[in-house]
């Protein structure tokens, strides 16, 4: 039962974690990385139900992550809005001005 | 165990920050425009020696000769207050009550329009830093980390005008974002497997289990240490550091290389030494001792990488974020060591952090020169450094003992906690780090030498003729770190011996 949730986890985290590294739009990097916290928050509730140890702390862990997440995300969005605001592009690959 | 009202006190130090953070948000936002918002700095400095008042006096209650006071653990174990927190935590607030300093009076209005936010934004930043290091918990130990990492990220953008702050800014959150993710996904194993947040209940859980989880120990050392990893600089995740670095307030580069970097390490030692110690240990080759080995390799690339990276770097803040780098490698040591040897060896926590407060004010110094450098020439460009002995006689010479002492040469605080490390390397029979060690910082001496041959040598500067814009909490910074960095050189003693005395690794730490 629990092995197909940590795979499920798995293969979401690898998914997020691919699309932040390779796609070219800043927002689905942003949903990316939001992707690759969601699947720690499945980890940790399987575990907090069909673990060897099942309690609610793997519950109440997840309940932090996604408020963190949460804030987060609203920063780096913010932080988004600033940076169209000065250059117009939300192309991570146009975001090349800090060279040696 | 719930949390009584008596039990605040103990929480004295972080309730000061949370309530000054509070306070000066609201000040801010209620005083007219033309009040100055310097004010806002001076009271959040003033938060911060309140809070760092609080720390001594703790830190004296639990080391008092007769009846000191026990480590306290509040919220089931959750929270600590005990030497190691608390002498973390006095660096993280000298830190920031330096880079506050500096900044008054120093941060131009055209590039940080909004300057009262500037001011209280350190104030969360390092309360997350202080809870990263008293926490005995995954939960509490993300939370700080995560409260490090946001307010850090809006601190590198505050420059909002800037294309290079927002790009920077970016970078940050994103890479962040992707460190922050791996942690947790580390610790989500962590807890899987022993059913438990609280770190000494997850190793006592871990050392009981057989051999069938070894696998996933793995996994979850990986994933943790490849995001604390990107959080401290070290190779090969440092990709970051020298952009971000660049593109942000020279103040707050300074706190990202300071302040941040010393939570990381703070988080990193309590993680390897309560939760990965011991793991497997009734086998015949114990699994957490490849855990150590894992840490010297890193140490070593981030001392390769960085020192050579460095070398080719024609901006003073990507010399300095590469040279970070290269110090996060030196720090590692120390923890890489580990306990287990022919000879027995303890003195790991003395040595890191000696040398963590010898590379605070190297870094504070270097950082503070290069201010005034910036508000002289615009940029941080190495150049901008050409005469700087026939501009400013004086700053050059500290900024030589602080260069002297980045690169490690005699008598200098850098130069000794190098000593330390490499003498602790050299006790535990480990010798290949030694000698990478000793090279790499062989191959440092050409860049930090080639800074102080463009303040001698170079006297057809074309950079600027212009005296050095300097002002009075920028030199007061300069000159305080360059005499502690001298102090450190000359009597290492009186640090090291205070620390061994109030902290035992094995009886304060691991509570063997």
């Amino acid at each position: 039962m629990i092995s197909s949730y940590l795979t499920l986890a798995a293969v979401l985290f690898v998914i997020g974690l691919y699309g932040a590294l390779s796609k070219k739009n800043a927002v689905i990097v942003l949903l990316c990385i939001e992707l690759m916290l969601n699947a720690v928050n499945l980890n940790l509730i399987a575990f907090a139900k069909f673990g060897i140890n099942p309690s609610l702390k793997g519950q109440i862990f997840s309940l932090f992550n996604i408020t963190i997440a949460a804030a987060e995300a609203a920063v780096g969005i913010a932080i988004l809005i600033a940076l169209y605001r000065n250059k117009a592009t939300a192309n991570v690959t146009e975001m090349n001005s800090l060279k040696k | 165990m719930r949390l009584q009202l008596s039990d605040l006190i103990y929480l004295s130090p972080e309730l000061t920050l949370v309530i000054a953070a509070v306070v000066i948000s609201v000040l801010d936002l209620v005083l007219p425009n033309k009040i100055n918002r310097t004010i806002l700095g001076w009271l959040s400095i003033l938060s911060l020696m309140i809070s760092a008042g609080f720390v001594l006096y703790y830190m004296r209650l639990l080391n008092l000769s007769e009846d000191p006071l026990l480590p306290v653990e509040l919220l089931n174990l959750s929270y600590r207050v005990d030497d190691f927190a608390n002498l973390f935590k006095l660096i993280f607030l000298v830190g920031t009550i330096f880079v506050l300093f500096m900044s008054i009076g120093s941060i131009k209005k055209e590039e940080i329009q909004h300057r009262g936010e500037y001011y209280y934004l350190f104030l969360p930043a390092t309360l997350g830093a202080m809870i990263m290091a008293s926490s005995g918990d995954l939960i509490t130990l993300y939370v700080g980390l995560e409260l490090l990492s946001i307010t850090s990220y809006i601190l590198v953008g505050i420059k909002k005008s800037s294309v290079k702050s927002n790009e920077a800014s970016f970078k940050y959150v994103v890479i962040g974002g992707i460190a922050s993710a791996f942690i947790l996904y580390g610790m989500s194993f962590l807890y899987g497997m022993t059913g438990s947040t609280n770190l000494t209940e997850i190793n006592q859980a871990l050392q009981l289990s057989d051999g069938s989880f070894a696998l996933l120990i793995y996994v979850s050392f990986f994933l943790i240490i490849a995001g604390l990893g990107t959080k401290i600089a070290a190779a090969p995740f440092h990709a970051w550091a020298a952009d971000v670095y660049q593109g942000a307030a020279t103040p707050v580069t300074a706190y990202l290389a300071t302040v941040s970097k010393a939570a990381g390490f703070a988080m990193i030692f309590r993680l390897v030494y309560l939760v990965y110690l011991g793991v497997g240990g009734q086998q015949q080759d114990p699994i957490f001792l490849d855990f150590f080995m894992i840490i010297l390799i890193i140490a070593a690339s981030a001392m390769i990488i960085g020192n050579t990276l460095a070398l080719k770097q024609r901006n003073m803040k990507r010399l300095l974020a590469y040279s970070g780098v290269a110090n996060a490698g030196y720090l590692l040591v120390p923890i890489g060591i580990g306990l287990h040897s022919p000879v027995p060896h303890s003195s790991n926590f003395s040595e890191m952090y000696f040398y963590l407060i010898a590379y605070l004010f190297m870094n504070l110094g270097a950082f503070a020169v290069l201010m005034a450098i910036e508000r002289t020439t615009g940029n941080s460009e190495l150049k901008g450094f050409a005469g700087l002995y026939y501009r400013a006689p004086f700053t050059a010479f500290a900024f030589v003992i602080i260069l002297l002492s980045l690169a490690g040469l005699p008598v200098t605080g850098g130069f000794i906690g190098k000593v330390f490390i490499l003498l602790g390397a050299l006790q535990v029979k480990v010798y290949w780090i030694a000698i990478i060690m000793i090279l790499t910082s062989v191959i440092s001496f050409y860049y930090y030498f080639s800074v102080i041959r463009q303040m001698f040598m170079r006297t057809n500067f074309e950079a600027s003729t212009d005296k050095l814009n300097l002002t009075t909490p920028i030199s007061i910074t300069i000159w305080i770190s360059t005499a502690i960095t001298v102090l450190l050189g000359f009597f290492p003693n009186y640090v090291i011996s205070y620390v061994h005395e109030i902290f035992n690794l094995f009886t304060d730490f691991l509570m063997l």
